[in-house]
Formats: structure tokens, sequence, C-alpha cells
């Protein structure tokens, strides 16, 4: 069962993604979004049945989850955002890069994934210590496949780099690791066995690559139910 | 004098590769096959493309509303198949449009590729 664990909404993006092989979608939205919006991508879906799917029902053969990004200037805003948000999402992403937001989304278990955090570095955003924070609070890592192919030539081989990085520090400290590709429209999607045998450019095994694209996301989304209650790892607020 | 050809556990072993591209603009049979090309001597340069045996082997449009669709089949050894099957997900422009190619399946002859992943009835579809 493959899940894509970051998509963006756009008509027809069941039909594109089941046919493309995946079995499981996270529609995610940013945290700028006016609120109200935050609810809706689920009932857009809905009231586009018929067109995205071309009349076909497809709840069954593929099932869709909510997640929001947060984008967040300092540790300080994200806490509070990680806070407004956390109830009302299936699936918490962070909106990474900078290295004190990086920091802060691995030390809270609340969060689910951390998107992205090499996005504009020259590093990889990443280091011991904050793999074994990850590895502790159970924050997965998102390797975005998106990332990879809007850049060109020699930035190209930059980012496939940072993705080795990543890959090198999940082999020691075995941290959670998704792929993912980000898509906005049809364009952006490929298929998951074609991810898998791509993710060998950045020495990702088969095998591990299979988890990053299965078996992770599919926890994550089976899990957000509990991270709802969760004061830190080991606490759990009961009713 | 045309050369013998060689006996057949002696030849590479193939695989048919059989994918489905969309994009803004119609593709032809030589624009997919520059395509394969540029992406695979970018991601791999020339000593691994040679490694390949990269060739495509026939092209199909597909009647669709909305996008262009094209299917086709391309023919590898069976030792790089991986390989080749990561260049398809780094396609992602033609002429400044936007071009995505993916595998609907790998097959070991031509014509069950055909068969199973390129001439669907219409309720598989």
């Amino acid at each position: 069962m493959f899940i894509d664990l970051h998509v963006h909404y756009y008509p027809g993006i069941t039909i594109d993604a089941w046919k493309m092989g995946y079995q499981g979608l996270v529609l995610v939205r940013s945290s700028e979004e006016s609120p109200s919006n935050l609810k809706g991508s689920k009932k857009l879906l809905i009231n586009n049945k018929n067109s995205d799917t071309h009349g076909m029902d497809l709840s069954s053969k593929i099932s869709t989850f909510e997640g929001v990004e947060i984008r967040a200037k300092n540790p300080e805003d994200l806490k509070r955002k990680i806070q407004k948000f956390r109830m009302r999402t299936d699936v918490l992403l962070v909106h990474g890069g900078d290295l004190k937001v990086n920091r802060a989304a691995v030390e809270d278990p609340r969060v689910d994934v951390l998107a992205h955090p090499y996005r504009g570095r020259r590093d990889s955003g990443f280091n011991h210590v904050l793999a074994k924070k990850a590895a502790e609070n159970n924050v997965a890592v998102e390797i975005n496949i998106g990332y990879l192919l809007r850049n060109r030539n020699h930035r190209r081989q930059k980012v496939l780099a940072q993705f080795r990085e990543l890959v090198k520090l999940k082999s020691k400290f075995h941290f959670p690791m998704v792929i993912t590709t980000g898509a906005r429209s049809l364009y952006d999607l490929r298929s998951p066995l074609d991810l898998m045998a791509l993710s060998k450019c950045f020495g990702m095994d088969k095998e591990s690559s299979f988890f990053a694209l299965s078996t992770v996301p599919k926890a994550i989304t089976v899990n957000s139910q509990l991270k709802h209650n969760l004061i830190s790892s080991g606490v759990r607020l009961l009713e | 004098m045309k050369l013998k050809i060689l006996p057949t556990h002696l030849r590479e072993k193939k695989r048919y590769l059989a994918f489905e591209a969309i994009s803004q603009l119609p593709l032809k049979r030589e624009d997919v096959i520059s395509l394969l090309w540029d992406t695979s001597l970018h991601l791999y340069g020339v000593c691994g493309t040679s490694k390949f045996d990269l060739w495509l082997v026939k092209t199909w449009n597909c009647p669709f509303t909305g996008d262009y669709r094209i299917r086709g089949i391309i023919r590898c050894r069976r030792e790089s198949l991986n390989e080749v099957r990561a260049i398809l997900p780094t396609v992602t422009r033609f002429n400044g449009k936007k071009v995505v190619f993916y595998t609907r399946g790998i097959s070991g002859t031509i014509n069950s590729a055909v068969k199973k992943f390129i001439k669907l009835k219409e309720e598989d579809e």
C-alpha cells in the first residue's frame, strides 16, 4: 500500500494518483491559509467527486487524509501553531529549512513530519544531534522528490548530495523517513515504483525506500489519532 | 558479408518497459527518444548510458480528453532495468512545457507488454 504524504489538492488528483499506483493521499494545506479553508480539502473532494473521478467511485480504493504544513518564523511561533493545528488535522508537517525551526520540530513529539529540512540551504540542514532527537520523538524526515525535479543541472546534483547525507544519517540513527512528491498538479506526480528505482541514486536500498513510501506513511496516518493527546513522549492525556 | 548473429546464450537478456507520457504538447516518437536520451545522459552520463542498451521500440497515441497522452515500449538490458526505470521520473520538461512519464509495467516480451499494459479494454481504463 503506497501513500503519498505530501500533495496539494487540485481537481482530479485522486484518479491520477490511483492510476499511478497510490492507495492513499495526504492533502496538505499551508498554515498561512485562512482557518475556514483548513477543514476544506476533504470537503472539496466530496463536492467535486464526479468531475474528479469521471463518475467512478474510488473511495474504497484510495483513502485520503488531511494535513497542515506549518510555516513558522521561529521556534516560539512554531510551538503556538502546533498547539493550534494539532487537534484539527490528521497529519502535521513542519516547513523546514531554517535551522532553529528544524531543531524545534524534531524536539516536539506532536509533529509528524519535518518537511524538506534542506530547503534553500547549502548543507542538508540536519546533523547527528537532530537525527537523535528525531528518532527519540518519532518525527519523520521528508525527502521531497518535487524539490529535486524543480532544480536543474548543478543545483540538482547538490540536492542529491543533500538527500544522500540524510540517508546516511538515517542508516545510523534509524529515524523514520518518508519519500513524497509534493505535487501541485498532474505533472508533479510520479509513480511510487519509479521513485523506488530513483531512490537508488541517493543511496537508499530497495527495502528502505519501500518502507519510506508505504509502511512509514501508513503508520503516521494511523498514529495521528494517538498524537492528538500526546503531552511528551510516553505521557498521554486521558479523557 | 553479414555477421552471424550470436548464439542465444551469449545474447544480452532484455526487458521491455511499458510507459505512458502525459504532456501539454503533442509528442512524437522522435521527441520521446530525444527526451529519454537527454535525461539519461544527464542522470548517468555517457559511461552509464552505454550500459543500458536503451531503445524505444514503438509508440502509440492515446485518444484522451485534456492533455496529450502517448504510450510506448522501451527496451533495455535486464540487469540495468532499475536504472532505466529511474530515468522516467526525472523527465520534467519538453520545449518549455510540462511532461510526465510513468511506468505502466515491465515484461519479458514485446507481445505480452502490448497485451497487458498498452492496449487495454475499456473497462480497465
